[in-house]
C-alpha cells in the first residue's frame, strides 16, 4: 500500500471526486428539479426576488402526468426498446462470428477485412441517409421499426467487431486444441468453450451497442415518421417542442423517464461492462 | 406497410339526412366528389384500412390542433377512410418533406409554408381545380397565398390560412417614455426602445433561423429602406444603398434598444420573454395576447394585474421607402407520391370548406386568418378584443419573398438559407454594413446565378 | 458437413458473410450511392445529371462551410483533450478503494447513458437566453452585471457545446481507462514508489506508457464520433447563432435536407471521409508501433 498523509488524500483525492460528481450529476439535478416544477415557475423571470432556481416548494407530478397521457410517449418508449433489443441482437450475432474469425483464423485477406469492416465506420451517416431511404423505399421498410432495426448494426458491428476480438485474442489458443483432441469439432469448440468464456465481452458488447441504438436520432428522424412508431430522442424533439412554448417540465419529465431503461441495464451490468472491457483492452 | 392497429368501424355509414342538413345549414355547396357521396347515400368504397395522412405544424395555438383532432373522427366519417393528423415543428417541416419525398413515402398531406410550393413543385400534385372550387365558394385569393402557390401556370398547393404578425407591445411602458402612440418611423422606434433599454425592458427581436419571426422583421425592414433582393428582371439587387442604411440602422437599433440574446432565440422565446416581462415589445403573431388571455389568472404584470390588460398591437414602423410587411402563409400541398392522391383531394374540400373552416377559424380567435377576403366579413371580428382588431387586415400589405423578382423556387431557397436575416445578424455581430451586404449579395449570386 | 467447417478459410468465410452482406448492403453500397449524389446536382423532387467537381468547389468557397470546416476541428481537438485530460484523471480516481465506489462508478456513467439530445435539452435549458441558471448563480454571486451570451454567441456557443460534449463524452473515457488501468499490476506501482518516485513521476513513468495503447483505441473512437458528431449542435444550436457553431454534419443536413438540395449536402459529408480517414491512420500506425515494441 502506499502510504499518504491525509491532507494530501483530502485535496488530491476527495475534493477532485467530490468537484466530478457534482458536475457530473447537476444537470441530472436540474433535470429533475424542472420536471418536478410547476409551470407558473418555471417562466418567473430571472430578476424575480423570490427566484429559487434549486429547489421548488411546491412539486407537482403534473408534468409527468401530462406525458404519459397526452402524448404517445408509453409508446415511444416501447418503440426504443424493441429497436435497441433488435440491433443490438442482430449486431452481437454477427460480431461474434466476425470477431471470432478474424481474431483466431488464419486466412487469407484477413487483415482487408478487418480493416474494411473498421472503414465502414468512418463513414458519415449524414452521407447515407438520403441513399439509404431509396434503399429502405425499394424494401418497402419506410415508417416501420425494421428500416431501423436493419440500418442500425451498421454502425453498432464495427464496435462489437473490434471489442470482441480483442477479447477472442486473449483467448488462449491451447483451450481450443485440448478440446479438439478430446475430438470436437472446430465449430463445436468454437460454440461450446470459446462463446461461454467471452461472456463478459459479449454483454460489455450488448450494452454498449443498447445505449447506441436507444441514443440514435439522424436515422430515426428521417426514416419514421407516424407518431406512434417514433422512438423517444425523436418523439420528444418532434412532439414536445410545441409550437410557441417549449414544454419544458415535459420535456425534461421525458428526459428522465427516457433514461431510465437504459440506466437501469447499466445497473445491472457495470461490473461486467468494466470487466469485458479490461478483457479485451488487454488483447 | 399497414398495420391493422386501430380498431373497427372504419365504414360508418352515413346518415344522409344528418349530413345533408348539417351542411344545408352552414351553406356548404358540396362539391362534386362530395355530392356523389351524397347521391348514393354512403360512403365512396375506399378499401379497408385506408389511411390518410397529414403532417401540419404544431399549431402556436393549442386550441387549433385540439379542433382539428376533434374534426378528424368526421372527416372520417365523411369519407370512409381514416384520416389522422400529425403535428411536428414547424422548423421540421421541410426536412421531413426532403425525406418523404426522397424516400418516397411518408404523409398524402403536408402542410406547406410561403413560397414552398415553388421549391417542390416536382412532388406536388396539380390542385388547380380544388382552387378554383375555393375561389368560387369563398372569394379571390390574397395575392400572397395565390403567388405562393402558383407555380408556372398551375396551383400546387390549396391555400389554407395566413397568420399575420403585427408588433405586440407593453401600452403603459411606452406611455412612461412619451410614446402615447405607436412609432411610426423605424427611427422613432429606436429612440423609444433606446429609453426603455435604459430601464430594463428592451425590445425583443429574434435573428436567429426560425421560419416566422426573422423574416417578418427582416425582409421588410429591407424593403422598407428601399433594398431587395432581385429586381424585376431576376437579377440580384441586394446590393444597394437602401439595404446598407437598413443593415445600419438594425445594428444601432440592436445595440440601443434591443434584447442583444436575440441572435439565439427561435420563435418562442420572444413569447417568453415577453410573457415574462423582460421585454416591452416585440414583432409576433397573436399568440402573445391569446396566450396571455387564456392564462390570465397565472401572467401578471409588475402591479398585479393580468398583463392582457396592457397589450397593444401595432403595424411594422415605416421607412424611407414606405411601409410593407411580410406575413407567413400556410397551404396544404397534396405529395405526388402519395397512394390516396384522389382521397387527399376530397379531404381538403372538406377541411376547407366554409363549415369546417369556419369552426376551425372560430378557435383560432384571430391568430389565423383565411386566405381570401371572406373571412374578412367573418362575425369574429365583431365580438373580439379591441387590440386583436388590427389582425383583420394585417396581410394587405404583404409583399413576397423574392421581391422584386417573379416568385420561384430560388426564392425559396435564399429564404431557407436565412441569408436576409443572416445578413442583418452579421451586421449586428460586428461586420461591417457594407460588408454584410456584400456577403449577402455574394450568396444570392450562387442561388440566382 | 463439419469436414466442411474444419476448414479455416470456408469457416471464415462462413462466419464473416452476415457482417460483409449486411455491411455491404447498408454501408457500401449508398456509400457509392452517396459518392454520386455529391457529383451531379439533384435536389429534392428533381432527379440531377452530372455535374463532376461542381459542388465541392461550390463547398469550398461558401464562407459557411469554412466556418464549419474549422468550427470541426476546433470541437474535436478540445473536446477530445478535455475529455481524455479529465477522464484519464476520473479513472485514476476512481481507480482507488473507497466507501461507495460502486455507487459513484455507475452514477459517474450517467452522462454517456442519457440519450444526447435529451441532455442536450437540459443543457440548453440551463444556456438558455432568458432563464439561464448558471447566469442566475453567476450574477448572485457578483461575478457579472448582465447576461452572459451562452447561444447567442458564435464563440461562447462553441465553447458551450464543447462543455456539453466534454460532460456527455468524459464517462466512456473515464470507464474504458479504468479498465485499462485495472490489468496494471500494483506492484509496479509499489517498486516504483520504494524507489522514491512521488505522485506524477509514477503516472507518467509507470502507469502511462502502459496506458497508450488502450488511451490510443479510446482517442480513435472518441475522435471519430466528435468529428461526425450532428446531434449535439443540432439540439443546442441549431448551427446558430447565424451559422456560427455549424458543424460539417449539422451543415451538410442544413443544405441537403432542409433545403433539398440533396448534391450539395452529399458532397459536404463528403469532406469529412478523408480527414476522419487521415486522423485515424495516423493513430493506428502509431498503435501499431506502439504494439509491436
Amino acid at each position: 500500500m502506499v502510504i499518504e498523509r491525509r491532507w494530501k488524500k483530502w485535496v488530491y483525492f476527495y475534493i477532485p471526486l467530490t468537484l466530478f460528481v457534482i458536475g457530473t450529476l447537476f444537470p441530472f439535478y436540474w433535470m429533475l428539479i424542472t420536471s418536478i416544477r410547476p409551470d407558473a415557475e418555471l417562466y418567473r423571470s430571472w430578476r424575480a426576488a423570490n427566484n429559487t432556481p434549486f429547489w421548488t416548494l411546491a412539486p407537482t407530478l403534473e408534468h409527468f402526468r401530462d406525458l404519459m397521457a397526452k402524448t404517445t410517449f408509453p409508446q415511444w418508449l416501447w418503440n426504443t426498446f424493441f429497436i435497441a433489443c433488435a440491433s443490438t441482437a442482430i449486431s452481437l450475432f454477427c460480431g461474434l462470428l466476425a470477431g471470432y474469425a478474424l481474431g483466431r483464423l488464419k486466412f487469407p485477406l484477413a487483415g482487408t477485412i478487418g480493416t474494411s469492416i473498421f472503414v465502414t465506420y468512418l463513414v458519415p451517416p449524414t452521407l447515407l441517409f438520403i441513399p439509404l431511404a431509396n434503399i429502405i423505399r425499394t424494401f418497402q421498410l419506410g415508417d416501420t421499426p425494421w428500416a431501423l432495426i436493419l440500418t442500425y448494426p451498421t454502425f453498432l458491428i464495427p464496435f462489437c467487431t473490434w471489442l470482441l476480438m480483442g477479447y477472442f485474442k486473449t483467448i488462449p489458443k491451447e483451450l481450443e486444441e485440448c478440446a479438439r483432441i478430446d475430438g470436437a469439432t472446430r465449430f463445436g469448440a468454437m460454440v461450446r468453450i470459446i462463446f461461454p468464456i467471452a461472456v463478459p465481452g459479449i454483454l460489455s458488447a450488448g450494452i454498449f451497442a443498447f445505449t447506441l441504438s436507444w441514443n440514435e436520432f439522424i436515422y430515426a428522424l428521417v426514416f419514421l415518421s407516424s407518431p406512434e412508431k417514433k422512438t423517444v430522442p425523436v418523439g420528444v424533439v418532434s412532439e414536445l417542442i410545441r409550437g410557441d412554448i417549449y414544454f419544458w417540465g415535459q420535456l425534461m419529465a421525458g428526459a428522465l423517464l427516457g433514461s431510465i431503461p437504459v440506466a437501469l441495464v447499466y445497473s445491472f451490468f457495470v461490473e461486467y461492462y468494466v470487466t469485458g472491457l479490461t478483457g479485451s483492452v488487454k488483447g | 406497410m399497414k398495420t391493422p392497429e386501430r380498431d373497427a368501424t372504419r365504414h360508418h355509414r352515413l346518415s344522409r339526412r344528418a349530413f345533408v342538413t348539417g351542411t344545408a345549414a352552414a351553406g356548404v355547396t358540396a362539391a362534386a366528389g362530395l355530392e356523389g357521396i351524397l347521391a348514393a347515400g354512403r360512403a365512396p368504397a375506399y378499401a379497408q384500412g385506408t389511411r390518410l395522412n397529414i403532417v401540419r405544424w404544431v399549431d402556436f395555438i393549442p386550441a387549433c390542433d385540439v379542433e382539428l383532432k376533434r374534426q378528424a373522427p368526421e372527416a372520417s366519417k365523411a369519407l370512409g377512410a381514416e384520416v389522422v393528423f400529425e403535428f411536428i415543428n414547424a422548423n421540421d417541416l421541410q426536412p421531413r418533406i426532403t425525406a418523404a419525398m426522397q424516400s418516397g413515402s411518408g404523409p398524402d398531406i403536408i402542410q406547406m409554408l410561403h413560397n414552398w410550393p415553388h421549391l417542390y413543385a416536382n412532388g406536388l400534385v396539380d390542385v388547380s381545380d380544388l382552387v378554383a372550387w375555393q375561389v368560387k365558394e369563398q372569394g379571390a385569393l390574397y395575392t400572397l397565398s395565390e403567388v405562393n402557390v402558383k407555380v408556372g401556370g398551375k396551383f400546387m398547393a390549396l391555400p389554407h390560412g395566413i397568420v399575420p404578425g403585427l408588433i405586440a407591445y407593453r401600452k403603459s411602458w411606452f406611455d412612461e417614455v412619451g410614446a402615447t402612440t405607436f412609432p411610426k418611423t423605424y427611427e422613432e422606434l429606436r429612440q423609444v426602445a433606446a429609453k426603455l433599454k435604459k430601464k430594463g425592458k428592451p425590445y425583443g427581436q429574434t435573428l436567429g433561423h426560425t421560419f416566422g419571426d426573422a423574416p417578418g422583421w427582416a425582409y421588410p425592414l429591407m424593403w422598407n429602406y428601399g433594398g431587395m433582393e432581385v429586381d424585376k428582371s431576376g437579377k440580384t439587387a441586394i446590393d444597394s444603398k437602401g439595404t446598407v442604411e437598413a443593415v445600419k440602422f438594425m445594428t444601432a437599433f440592436w445595440k440601443d434598444g434591443c434584447d442583444e440574446g436575440g441572435l439565439a432565440w427561435d420563435d418562442t422565446n420572444n413569447n417568453r420573454a415577453f410573457l415574462a416581462g423582460e421585454i416591452c415589445g416585440s414583432l409576433n403573431g397573436a399568440s402573445i395576447y391569446i396566450a396571455a388571455k387564456r392564462g390570465q389568472d397565472k401572467i401578471k404584470d409588475e402591479k398585479g394585474e393580468p398583463m392582457l390588460r396592457d397589450i397593444q398591437h401595432a403595424r411594422l414602423p415605416a421607412g424611407p421607402a414606405g411601409s410593407s410587411s411580410y406575413q407567413a402563409s400556410f397551404h396544404h400541398g397534396v405529395m405526388q407520391y402519395g397512394k390516396n392522391q384522389k382521397l387527399a383531394k376530397d379531404f381538403l374540400k372538406w377541411l376547407h370548406g366554409k363549415e369546417q373552416f369556419g369552426k376551425w377559424f372560430q378557435v383560432a380567435e384571430g391568430f389565423s386568418i383565411g386566405s381570401t377576403k371572406f373571412w374578412e366579413q367573418h362575425p369574429l371580428w365583431s365580438t373580439i378584443d379591441e387590440p386583436m382588431k388590427g389582425f383583420r387586415t394585417a396581410a394587405d400589405n404583404s409583399r413576397v419573398l423574392g421581391y422584386a423578382g417573379a416568385p420561384s423556387a430560388k426564392a425559396t431557397e435564399a429564404y431557407t438559407k436565412y441569408v436576409v436575416v443572416d445578413m442583418f445578424a452579421k451586421g449586428v455581430q460586428g461586420m461591417k454594413a457594407e460588408d454584410a451586404v456584400q456577403w449577402a449579395a455574394g450568396e444570392l449570386k450562387k442561388i440566382y446565378g | 458437413m463439419t469436414r466442411f467447417l474444419e476448414n479455416e478459410r470456408l469457416l471464415a468465410c462462413l462466419l464473416l458473410a452476415p457482417t460483409v452482406i449486411l455491411l455491404g448492403l447498408f454501408i457500401a453500397y449508398p456509400f457509392v450511392m452517396g459518392v454520386w449524389l455529391s457529383l451531379s446536382n439533384t435536389s429534392v423532387g428533381n432527379l440531377g445529371v452530372f455535374v463532376g467537381l461542381k459542388n465541392f468547389i461550390k463547398a469550398w468557397n461558401d464562407s459557411i462551410f469554412q466556418t464549419a470546416f474549422y468550427n470541426t476541428f476546433f470541437y474535436t481537438f478540445w473536446a477530445t483533450i478535455f475529455k481524455l485530460v479529465l477522464g484519464m484523471w476520473l479513472a485514476l480516481l476512481l481507480n482507488r478503494h473507497f466507501r461507495g465506489k460502486r455507487i459513484v462508478r455507475a452514477s459517474m456513467l450517467l452522462p454517456f447513458i442519457v440519450p444526447t439530445v435529451l441532455s442536450t435539452f437540459a443543457w440548453r435549458w440551463m444556456f438558455d437566453p432568458t432563464f439561464s441558471v448558471l447566469n442566475w448563480l453567476l450574477y448572485q454571486g457578483g461575478f457579472i452585471t448582465t447576461k452572459l451570451p451562452f447561444l447567442s454567441d458564435g464563440v461562447y456557443g462553441m465553447w458551450c457545446a464543447i462543455v456539453v460534449n466534454t460532460w456527455r463524452g468524459m464517462p466512456f473515457f473515464a470507464i474504458t481507462l479504468l479498465a485499462g488501468l485495472q490489468t496494471i499490476s500494483t506492484d509496479l506501482q509499489e517498486a516504483a514508489s520504494l524507489d522514491g518516485a512521488n505522485g506524477w513521476q509514477r503516472f507518467w513513468h509507470v502507469t502511462w506508457p502502459l496506458l497508450k495503447p488502450v488511451t490510443l483505441v479510446v482517442v480513435v473512437f472518441s475522435v471519430i464520433q466528435t468529428f461526425s458528431d450532428f446531434q449535439l449542435i443540432y439540439v443546442l444550436t441549431g448551427g446558430g447563432p447565424a451559422n456560427a457553431t455549424h458543424l460539417l454534419a449539422t451543415y451538410a443536413y442544413q443544405i441537403g435536407v432542409a433545403t433539398g438540395l440533396l448534391g450539395e449536402g452529399a458532397a459536404i459529408s463528403l469532406f469529412m471521409l478523408p480527414v476522419l480517414f487521415i486522423v485515424v491512420w495516423v493513430q493506428l500506425r502509431y498503435l501499431r508501433r506502439l504494439e509491436g515494441a
